[in-house]
Order: structure tokens, then sequence, then C-alpha cells
């Protein structure tokens, strides 16, 4: 039987983001879908039961991306779903993304700051996945 | 010499120079009432104030006030230093650092205490504008940070187009690039604008065609965005004397965000933004831009002028409106907002009319 491709969902407020991430995925071999909002994005997840979820911090909508990864890790069956944030406003505010000082409220599996290195993205996407 | 004559020439001269000193002086007894006031002081609270309390003075108020460094240093006999806010008018106030200390008799009494007031207004005003550019910088990171991804998408869509003979796709990779260039020439232009330390040259300038031309800028963009941009200009509003490229400016930055808005806004399907010349009462012309895009929450609208802040999303919003904001400032105007959630924003910039018969250069 042949392997399904991996599944991931992208969860971010802009739509240029969401294109061409969604492309280069694909051509990589991934089954992408997208939403532009966390409340559409974890009705996805849990529809879909991704491999992995690409997620943006900050949206405006009445799911954060703070918000979307604390549904997931509090639903069973969700909970082990990898996650990787992703923001462009960390670092410049004080508020770089530490994944281990800053678990209380925020636990993705790993972090990428915007313009994203997408080979980089890549390589930890295979690590999660494989 | 004559001692005497001496010791009243002192008195003189020390006094000549308290009341030349550019900061208000005074001396208060224990219950706050005013025993002595340099001319500075008189100059601009009357001659009239000796026995009469500070805080009615200083604050038009009937009570002491909670923060007093007199109080205090009558209790402590020590020195105290606070910031104040004083009421120079009814609708002027200063902001003030007050210096108190105590004065003692023969006998070690502190029986008055004198009090330094020092305008800061202007360092507090630039202590402001350097956290809200602070502030404005953090957020304007982030913008140009998704900008620099968008750019890097963008051509790596047009790449993997070219490299599969897919027009379509190198088409969106280039809309996407294209869309990228025009925000970051945008936010460029404002950082550049907002760094100009040369006063603008005034020019004679008819309102209504700076009006146009900044419409006629942005209309083949709102169009690809599916936004209707319509013009109601009256010719007859006089001309003004402006910086012309600072009131473009100012059109476009206010018609660029309108853009935003309608863009962001998933509920509608039609969107329509007017560019507005004219006359706003007997005395004053206005241009306004208005969208029907979604509209601000009360709170943000009331704080959009205070904190040059972009609530995320609203890319590029902070600067922007910080730039209209000194536009209009240069030009002794006001903005006034509108905006009705659900229904969409109006942003108005008001001026005084000028003379009628105002030469065009």
């Amino acid at each position: 039987m042949a392997n399904r491709p991996s599944r991931i969902i992208i969860i971010d407020d802009n739509p240029d983001f969401l294109f061409t991430m969604q492309t280069f995925l694909t051509r990589n071999g991934f089954n992408v879908e997208t939403a532009s909002d966390g409340t559409t994005g974890f009705e996805l997840i849990q529809k879909h039961r991704p491999d992995l979820v690409m997620l943006d911090v900050m949206m405006e909508s009445t799911y954060s991306g703070f918000e979307v990864c604390r549904l997931v890790r509090n639903d069973p069956d969700l909970k082990n779903t990898p996650i990787i944030g992703i923001s462009g406003m960390a670092e410049e505010l004080g508020a770089k993304f530490d994944i281990y000082e800053d678990r209380d409220y925020f636990t993705p599996d790993a972090f990428f700051d915007k313009p994203v290195d997408k080979d980089a993205l890549l390589r930890k996407i295979k690590d999660f996945i494989s | 010499m004559n001692y005497d004559n001496n010791s009243e020439l002192i008195d003189l001269t020390f006094k000549s120079i308290i009341d030349a000193l550019p900061c208000y002086i005074m001396i208060q007894d224990q219950n706050f009432k005013i025993l002595f006031a340099n001319q500075t002081f008189k100059n601009d609270f009357g001659e009239d104030i000796t026995g009469k309390s500070c805080y009615a003075i200083l604050k038009g108020s009937h009570h002491q006030c909670n923060v007093c460094p007199v109080r205090e240093s009558f209790n402590d006999k020590g020195v105290h230093i606070v910031e104040e806010t004083i009421h120079l008018s009814d609708i002027k106030t200063i902001e003030m650092i007050a210096f108190s200390a105590p004065l003692f008799d023969a006998v070690g009494n502190a029986n008055a205490c004198i009090k330094l007031l020092v305008n800061v207004g202007t360092i507090k005003d630039s202590q402001r504008e350097f956290v809200t550019l602070g502030q404005s910088i953090a957020l304007l990171s982030h913008d140009i940070k998704n900008i620099l991804e968008g750019l890097k998408g963008g051509a790596y869509v047009v790449e993997e187009g070219m490299k599969d003979h897919d027009t379509q796709l190198a088409n969106r990779g280039w809309e996407i690039v294209s869309k990228n260039i025009s925000e970051i020439t945008r936010i460029t232009q404002n950082i550049l604008y907002s760094a100009k330390k040369q006063k603008p040259a005034f020019k004679a300038t008819k309102p209504w065609v700076i009006a146009r031309q900044a419409g006629q800028l942005f209309s083949e963009k709102a169009s690809s965005m599916g936004v209707q941009m319509l013009m109601e200009l009256n010719p007859n509003v006089p001309a003004m004397k402006a910086d012309q490229t600072g009131i473009s400016r100012m059109l476009g930055n206010l018609i660029w965000n309108a853009m935003q808005a309608c863009q962001k806004d998933k509920v509608k399907t039609k969107h329509v933004i007017i560019v507005r010349v004219d006359f706003y009462d007997n005395y004053h012309f206005m241009f306004e831009v208005e969208d029907n895009a979604q509209g601000m929450e009360k709170e943000i609208m009331e704080n959009l002028f205070k904190e040059y802040f972009t609530s995320k999303g609203d890319s590029g919003n902070g600067l922007g409106l910080m730039v209209v904001d000194r536009i209009v400032n240069h030009h002794h105007g006001r903005v006034e907002v509108l905006s009705k959630k659900g229904a969409g924003s109006l942003f108005r910039a008001i001026f005084r009319q000028q003379d009628k018969n105002l030469e065009m250069e």
C-alpha cells in the first residue's frame, strides 16, 4: 500500500504567506491545508488530524496562535501533534520566544521567525514527521 | 561708600535676578498661602496673588494637592522634587518639575518653604516622541519582516512557475512580489518623511488638484484589489498654502489604510473608498477618506493618534498615521476620525481656509 503524503495544516492570517508556503510544501511532497484564522484552523485540525501544524503566533481572530496551541495540547487525541510556531514580531518587541523558558503559555515544538528559512523549515518538518 | 546704600544695591540686584529667572519661584507659608512670587510667576498668573493658596493659583482647585512637595518639606524639613501639571488657563496646561525646600528662621523653625517650578513640557514631548518612536520601530520591524517574507516567498513562486512553464503560477508569484514592493516603498517613504529635519516649503495649491492626483495614484491598485475608488472634489474650495508633497503623502497614507481595511474585510463583497474635498464650515475646508470596510472598535479609534500603535494585521497603520498627524500639525489643521463597527471608517483632515485670492505659483 502506497504511503499517503503527510498532512500539514498552516494557520496564518497573511494570505500571501499561506500561498507561498503551501506551494513550497506541496512541491516537497506534503498534503497541505490552510486556514486564515485560528477558529477555522482548529476546526481543520480536529477534522483532519494532521501530521504537523504550522501556526502564526498572533492573529486577529477569536483564537490566536496561543489559543490554538493550548486547545491542541489540551485535546487528548491531538496533544502530541508537532506544532511549529511562526512569527514576525517576537524579537523586536522583547518577546523572543524561548522554547524552554516560555513553555508555560506557548508550547510549540519549534519556532521560526519570519522571513522563514525554507530549507531549515523543511529539515525540521522532516525531523518531526519521520 | 555708604554701607546702607550697598545693602540696598545688593537687595535690588538679587531681586532683579530672582525676577528675571526663567522659572517660577514662590515662597509659601504652612497653609500654602503665597507670601512671595517672582515676576516671571506674576507675568503668567497676575500681580494679585500674594495671600492666595498655591493650589488655587496653579491648579484652579479648592483643595490641597494629593502629592505636594511643600507639605513634605514642612513635614521632614527636606528637599522634595515632583512632576506637576499646572493650569495656565482653562485650556492650557504645562508640565513642570517642582522643587521645594524649607526656609529656616534664626532658631531653626521652618515657617516657610520656597518652591521653584521649571517648565519641562518640551522635554516631556520629546520623551513621549522617543517612546512612541521606539514602539513604532518595534512594530515597523514586524511589517518589514512580513514584507521580506512576501518578497522571498513570491520570488520562490515565480521561479517555480518559470521552471514548470506555468505562467499562471509565475504570475501569482509576481503579484505577491509586486504587492510587497509597493508596501516597502510606502513604508520607506514614510520613514524618510518622518526623519526629515528641513521645514517643508509651502506653496499655493488647490486642494482638489492634490486629492485628484492622490486618487489617481491609487486607482489602479484599488481596482486590482476589487475596491471602487470615487472622488467627490469641490473645485470651489480655495487654494491653500501647503507642502504639496506632505498633503499628497497624508492622503496617500489614508487611502492606503482604507484599501488595507477593505482587503481585510471578508464580510462585505463590494468595497468603496470615497476621497472628498469640500468646505467644512464657513472658515474651514476638509479632505476626507471614507471606506465601507468593517470599521474600528471604539477603543482602537480613541487611541489611534495618542499612541502610534498598529494592531497586528493593520500593517503599517502606526507609522502612516503618525506621518498623517505630523503633516496635519505642520499645516495647523486637525484630524477627526469617525468609525462604526461593521459599517466603515472616515478620516477627516480639517484646515483653515486661506485668502481666496491666493496666487497660484
